[in-house]
């Protein structure tokens, strides 16, 4: 009775990791990191980037240079060194969905958020403001960042003066359709995204 | 069992017809580059050249190695990045990985296949080339195995190692 019991579990088990390893393998192949960049001035200039996530995630451990090793980005940045980065990403990963940060000025408005496992920034410019004139607000930038908790985790799981690319990717391929980021301007738009199609739309 | 001259030679050519076979197989199995230039102009030219894929490799014996130790030495550090971009690519759906369009040029690279196609369309010039990605490979890992300049000349002038054959 025993032994029937230990089969049957051994079978269950060998057909979830089938199944838990043929879906890792289909969503790290399925999954695409789309850029696109429309200029909108006089050169009128449309740029479409398709790049599979499996291939990034391949690709990034063979580059050597001086700035990317091993899919770890340095930052010899001293600001990242005073500030504790992770420390703050975590109060903010486990407090509740709230705005923290909201700058507002005549010329921008900058707005930093937690909304559903996302960690969001947004930024409005008022370019050409006139800040006697508050009317004349001149032409909009935007700027829209959203990117998720995991995805930073992974980002900032390296050592404290490095950002972890490779593993930031890595978890890219195990989240859903996402925007990860925005700009609009008076004369271009840039949209990244991550989703399963191999086009941009 | 048949012996004698005519057995030698039947023996001979059936080696050599296995021979081509397999040459043929490996020549099929690596593909053709192909490379299309339209002029615009009037009159302009068509240039179509197909090039078996594993004469690529073949031609960089050829090539001025001062040109490709430039090369190498420029692109170096990216080589073994651009060969596993080129497998990984391999594996992938076809679909269309880069496109540039303004009005007056559009640029498409896209893999197709086992190959990765460029077309680039502008006001001058209509251009296509088709590169296998398995020769493309090769032809990386060539790169890759050609020393840069320096190492070659300390190789040429350092006297050979302690406990080497003697000459």
């Amino acid at each position: 009775m025993e032994g029937r019991n230990v089969a049957a579990m051994r079978k269950i088990l060998l057909g979830l990791a089938i199944v838990l390893s043929t879906s890792t393998a289909a969503l790290a192949v399925d999954r695409w990191v789309h850029i696109k960049v429309e200029d909108g001035g006089a050169n009128g200039e449309i740029v479409r980037v398709n790049v599979p996530l499996a291939l990034a995630e391949k690709v990034l451990p063979a580059i050597n240079t001086k700035e990317l090793r091993g899919g770890k980005v340095k930052c010899n940045n001293a600001k990242i060194e005073e500030v504790d980065v992770r420390a703050i990403l975590e109060a903010v990963r486990t407090a509740p969905d709230n705005e923290f940060v909201t700058v507002e000025s005549k010329r921008n408005h900058v707005r930093v958020a937690k909304s559903a496992g996302h960690l969001l920034v947004k930024v409005q410019e008022w370019k050409g403001a006139d800040k006697d004139n508050p009317d004349a607000k001149g032409k909009q930038e935007t700027v829209d960042v959203s990117i998720p908790f995991p995805v930073i985790e992974a980002l900032l799981s390296g050592e404290k003066d490095e950002l972890d690319v490779l593993a930031a990717v890595r978890a890219l391929g195990t989240i859903g359709d996402t925007v990860l980021v925005t700009v609009n301007d008076k004369d271009s738009k840039v949209r990244i995204w991550v989703d399963s199609r191999n086009t941009t739309e | 069992m048949p012996t004698g001259p005519a057995a030698v030679a039947g023996g001979a050519g059936t080696l050599a017809l296995a021979a081509v076979m397999v040459g043929g197989a490996f020549v099929y199995d690596m593909g053709a580059v192909h490379i299309s230039v339209q002029s615009k102009k009037p009159g302009g030219e068509h240039i179509r050249l197909i090039v078996p894929a594993v004469a690529a490799p073949i031609a960089m014996q050829f090539a001025p190695k001062r040109e490709l130790q430039k090369a190498v030495e420029e692109a170096g550090p990216y080589l073994p990045a651009i060969k596993i971009a080129l497998e990984e690519l391999a594996k992938c759906p076809d679909g269309p990985l880069v496109q540039v369009t303004s009005p007056r040029e559009k640029v498409n690279i896209a893999k197709v296949g086992d190959a990765l196609v460029i077309d680039v369309d502008d006001e001058g010039e209509t251009v296509h080339v088709s590169v296998p990605l398995k020769a493309a490979g090769i032809v990386i890992s060539q790169l890759e195995s050609i020393p840069p300049p320096d190492r070659e000349e300390h190789a040429k002038h350092s006297p050979p190692a302690e406990g080497g054959p003697a000459m």
